[in-house]
C-alpha cells in the first residue's frame, strides 16, 4: 500500500517564490502560454513529477465568459474550491488580495490557484485530498497488532477521505483528522523517515547497477582496442618478416595465423570469466526479487542448436516438392519472409532428431507430468459428461 | 533462507532448460511410451470404463448389464484403426496437405489412449480432430464449408467435442512428424557421395507410402519420427538407409539406429494396413449395444445424470451463498480468516456456470 500510493505523497508545490517556480514553469506544456505576470505552481504531478496540463478548444471562463475564440491564450486555473476561472480574471480580482471566489464566496488567495490536469474536477479534488490525507495517514500494517485492527484503519480513513472528497461533515472531519495528528505525530514523522529512507535505497541500488553497466562497457572498449592494436601489431611484424627473411612465405603466415588464433583464445577465456561475473550479478539480483522457484518450460531457451553438427546445409537441392515455390518470383506462393533454405533445415534437423534416442522398454516410473496428465484425464471423465 | 534457497535452484533449472529441441517437445515428454506401457495402458483404460458403463446400467435397470457383451481393448483398438483410415479418405477428399492428415491421426490416436470408444465414437471424434488438426496446423477453413462436405453432420456436431479432444490431448498440440523426417532423409542423402537421383526418386515415393502406412500402428508412441522415417526409407532402399545412417555417425562402427530399424520394419508390415471391415463391422454393431448410456443424448441415465449434476450444483450454489451469508453477519465481507476451511470446501467451480 505505502508503494504503491507513494505518488500520491508527492508533495504538492504551491507557488512560494519565483525561483522555485520556474523550475515547475519547465514542465509546463509548451501550449499552455502563461500571460499573467504570476507563475503558477502546483496541480497533480505524475510520477516523474511533471505537470501536465488539460486543455481544450471549448476552455470558457464561468466569470468574465471569454473563450478560447476571443483569446487564443485562455488558460483557466483552479481555485481552493474548485472552480475555474482565467488568468486574468485572477489578476483582476486577487491582486489586492485575499477576496471572494466569484461563484461561491468563499475567500480565495491568489497562489492559491492551480492549474488543471483532469478534464473532470471532481478528479482534481478527489486527487488532491487523497493526497494530503496519505501525507498523514501513513500508518503500516507493521503498526497494527492484527490485520482486522488494520483493516479497520483503512476503512476509517477511507470514510474520511470519502467526507473531504464529498463535503459531509467537513468540520467534524477535519476535527477528527486533528485529533489524528495529535495523537500519532511520532509516528507520522516515524514513518516519513522510513519512506525516505525506502527511496534512497532505491536510488542508491539504481546508482549502483548504473555504475556497473559503465564499468562493464569501459571494459569492453578496452579489450576491443587492444585487440584491434594486436591485430595491427602482427600484420606489421609479419610484413616485416615476409620483407626482411628469406624463409618460405607460406610458413610464415601460417606461423603468424597460428599465434593469432591463441591470443584470440586467451581473449575469450579472460572475457568468458568477465562474463560469468556478470551472470553471478543477474542471478543474485534474481535471488533479490521473489521468483517464483517453479519455472514453466520456455520454448524459447532450448537449444535450438543441438543438430547443427549432424548435417550440413547444401546451397540448393533436388527438390521437386519445393520446386514451383523456388521458381516462383513474385512470391505469389510465399508468405513474407519465407525462404525454401528454411523448410529445408527444418526438414533436416526433423531427419536427425532424436535419431540415437532408444525406445522406451518394461514399465519405466512415470514421471512427474505424465501423473498430472492422468489425474487431468480423470477430470476429463467428469468434464465429458457435459 | 529463502534467497539462498532460490539462488540454488536457479542453476538447476537453467542445465534442465537446455534441452535440445525434440527432447524438450511435448511429444518426447508426454507422448512417448514402451509397448507394455501402451498396452496396460489401453487394458486399464478398457477396464474402467466397462466398470463404470456396467454401473451406469445396473443403475438404470438392475440386471441389464448381465446380456451386455463389453468390448476388449483389442477391440477398441481395431475400431480407432479403422477410423485413423477414414481420416486419409477425409483429406484427400478435402485436399488437405499430409501436414493436417498426419496431425488429425495423432491426435485420434492420442485421444483414444485417454477415452473410450464406449464413451465418444470415433466417428465423431475423427471430424473434431480433423477440424483441430487443421487450425492448428495452419490450414484453416470455415466450420461450415468444413461441415457441409460431410454428410449428415451439423457444425455443432463439430464443435461440441473440440474442447473435450483438446482437453484430452492435454493441450499439446505440435506434433513432430516422420514425413518431415523422411523429406530431410531425402534432402541429406543427395549429400553423399555418389547418389543416383533415380534410384533416390522411387526409394523416396516407396518409403512415402510405408510412412503412411506407419501411421496405422504405434510407432509414433514408441519410436523418434525420425527413427521411424528411416526404418521406412529402409524398407524401399536398404543400402541408401544404411549408407546415411553409417554417415550420420562416422565415429561408430556400428550406427546405433540400426538396433531399432528392424523392429520398426516389423511393425509397419505387421499392423501398417487397414483392419478387416468386416470384422470392424462386427465390433460397432457390438458397440452400438454396449455404449455408455449416460452418453446417449434423451436416454434415461443421460436424463438422470444431468438431473444428479444440477441438483450438485444447487448444493454448491446454496452452500457458497450460506458461507458469504455467514461472513457478512461476522461484519468481515472477506470472511474471517483466508485460509479457513469455508474457503477449502468452496472449490473453485468456474466450470458450473
Amino acid at each position: 500500500m505505502a508503494q504503491r500510493n507513494s505518488w500520491l505523497r508527492g508533495t504538492t508545490i504551491r507557488k512560494s517564490g519565483p525561483s522555485t517556480a520556474a523550475s515547475t514553469r519547465t514542465g509546463t506544456p509548451t501550449q499552455v502560454q502563461s500571460t499573467s505576470t504570476t507563475i503558477f505552481g502546483g496541480g497533480v504531478k505524475d510520477p516523474s513529477g511533471r505537470t501536465s496540463e488539460y486543455f481544450s478548444m471549448d476552455d470558457q471562463c464561468p466569470v468574465c465568459k471569454s473563450d478560447r475564440y476571443l483569446n487564443p491564450k485562455l488558460r483557466l486555473l483552479v481555485s481552493a474550491c474548485y472552480h475555474k476561472m482565467c488568468e486574468s480574471c485572477i489578476d483582476r480580482l486577487y491582486t489586492l488580495g485575499p477576496a471572494p471566489c466569484p461563484i461561491c464566496n468563499k475567500i480565495l488567495r491568489k497562489l492559491a490557484f492551480t492549474p488543471q490536469t483532469f478534464e473532470d474536477l471532481t478528479v482534481e479534488k478527489e486527487v488532491a485530498v487523497r493526497r494530503r490525507i496519505a501525507k498523514e495517514f501513513n500508518k503500516r500494517m507493521e503498526d497494527f497488532p492484527d490485520l482486522r485492527a488494520y483493516n479497520d484503519y483503512l476503512e476509517w480513513v477511507e470514510e474520511i477521505t470519502f467526507n473531504l472528497i464529498n463535503d459531509i461533515d467537513v468540520a467534524e472531519t477535519e476535527a477528527r483528522i486533528r485529533q489524528y495528528r495529535q495523537e500519532n505525530a511520532a509516528l507520522i514523522e516515524l514513518n516519513i523517515k522510513r519512506e525516505e529512507e525506502y527511496q534512497r535505497y532505491l536510488q542508491e541500488q539504481e546508482e549502483a547497477e548504473r555504475q556497473e553497466r559503465e564499468l562493464r562497457a569501459q571494459e569492453l572498449r578496452r579489450l576491443e582496442e587492444e585487440e584491434r592494436e594486436e591485430r595491427e601489431k602482427a600484420k606489421q611484424g609479419l610484413i616485416d618478416k615476409l620483407e626482411m627473411s628469406d624463409k618460405d612465405a607460406a610458413r610464415l603466415v601460417a606461423k603468424s595465423r597460428a599465434e593469432a588464433q591463441k591470443r584470440a583464445s586467451a581473449r575469450a577465456a579472460s572475457s568468458s570469466s568477465f562474463s560469468q561475473s556478470s551472470a553471478r550479478l543477474l542471478r543474485s539480483r534474481a535471488a533479490q526479487s521473489t521468483v517464483i522457484p517453479d519455472v514453466p518450460h520456455v520454448p524459447l531457451q532450448d537449444n535450438y542448436y543441438a543438430y547443427d553438427d549432424l548435417f550440413t546445409m547444401r546451397d540448393t537441392y533436388y527438390d521437386p516438392v519445393s520446386e514451383a515455390v523456388r521458381k516462383d518470383r513474385e512470391g505469389i506462393m510465399r508468405a513474407g519472409g519465407y525462404m525454401v533454405e528454411q523448410a529445408w533445415q527444418r526438414a533436416l534437423r526433423c531427419a536427425v532428431a532424436g535419431l540415437e534416442i532408444a525406445p522406451l522398454t518394461g514399465v519405466p516410473a512415470p514421471p512427474q507430468e505424465a501423473m498430472a496428465i492422468d489425474s487431468e484425464s480423470s477430470a476429463d471423465v467428469v468434464m465429458a459428461n457435459a | 533462507m529463502t534467497a539462498t534457497s532460490t539462488l540454488e535452484s536457479q542453476p538447476v533449472a537453467s542445465t534442465s532448460s537446455q534441452q535440445s529441441l525434440y527432447e524438450a517437445s511435448t511429444q518426447y515428454r508426454h507422448w512417448r511410451f514402451s509397448p507394455k506401457q501402451l498396452v496396460d495402458m489401453r487394458y486399464a483404460l478398457n477396464s474402467d470404463a466397462v466398470s463404470a458403463i456396467r454401473n451406469a446400467f445396473e443403475n438404470d435397470s438392475p440386471g441389464s448389464s448381465a446380456s451386455v457383451a463389453f468390448l476388449s481393448a483389442q477391440e477398441e483398438y481395431l475400431l480407432v484403426k479403422l477410423y485413423v483410415g477414414k481420416v486419409s479418405q477425409l483429406c484427400a477428399h478435402f485436399r488437405f496437405p499430409e501436414e493436417v492428415e498426419a496431425t488429425a491421426v495423432t491426435y485420434l490416436k492420442r485421444f483414444y489412449l485417454k477415452n473410450t470408444v464406449m464413451d465418444w465414437h470415433p466417428k465423431n471424434v475423427m471430424l473434431t480432430a480433423l477440424f483441430l488438426a487443421t487450425k492448428t496446423t495452419n490450414h484453416p477453413i470455415s466450420l461450415e464449408s468444413y461441415a457441409s462436405h460431410i454428410p449428415k453432420t451439423a457444425p455443432s456436431d463439430v464443435l461440441d467435442l473440440e474442447f473435450l479432444v483438446a482437453q484430452s490431448l492435454g493441450f499439446d498440440f505440435a506434433v513432430w512428424h516422420p514425413h518431415r523426417s523422411l523429406w530431410g532423409i531425402w534432402l541429406d542423402i543427395q549429400t553423399l557421395p555418389d547418389v543416383s537421383l533415380g534410384d533416390l526418386q522411387t526409394a523416396y515415393e516407396a518409403a512415402t507410402k510405408h510412412v503412411r502406412a506407419a501411421r496405422l500402428t504405434d510407432a509414433e508412441f514408441i519410436y523418434t519420427p525420425s527413427q521411424i522415417a528411416l526404418a521406412c526409407f529402409s524398407l524401399a532402399s536398404p543400402t541408401l538407409a544404411s549408407a546415411w545412417a553409417r554417415a550420420k555417425f562416422p565415429s561408430l562402427p556400428h550406427p546405433p539406429v540400426a538396433d531399432v530399424l528392424g523392429s520398426i520394419e516389423a511393425m509397419i508390415l505387421r499392423e501398417g494396413s487397414p483392419p478387416d471391415v468386416e470384422a470392424v463391422r462386427e465390433v460397432d454393431r457390438r458397440l452400438r449395444l454396449c455404449k455408455n448410456p449416460e452418453k446417449i443424448v434423451g436416454s434415461n441415465a443421460y436424463n438422470k445424470k444431468l438431473q444428479e449434476k444440477e441438483k450438485k450444483a444447487e448444493e454448491k450454489r446454496i452452500r457458497k451463498a450460506e458461507a458469504a451469508r455467514i461472513a457478512m453477519e461476522e461484519g468481515d465481507p472477506f470472511g474471517n480468516e483466508l485460509a479457513k476451511k469455508a474457503v477449502e470446501e468452496l472449490d473453485d467451480d468456474d466450470d458450473d456456470d
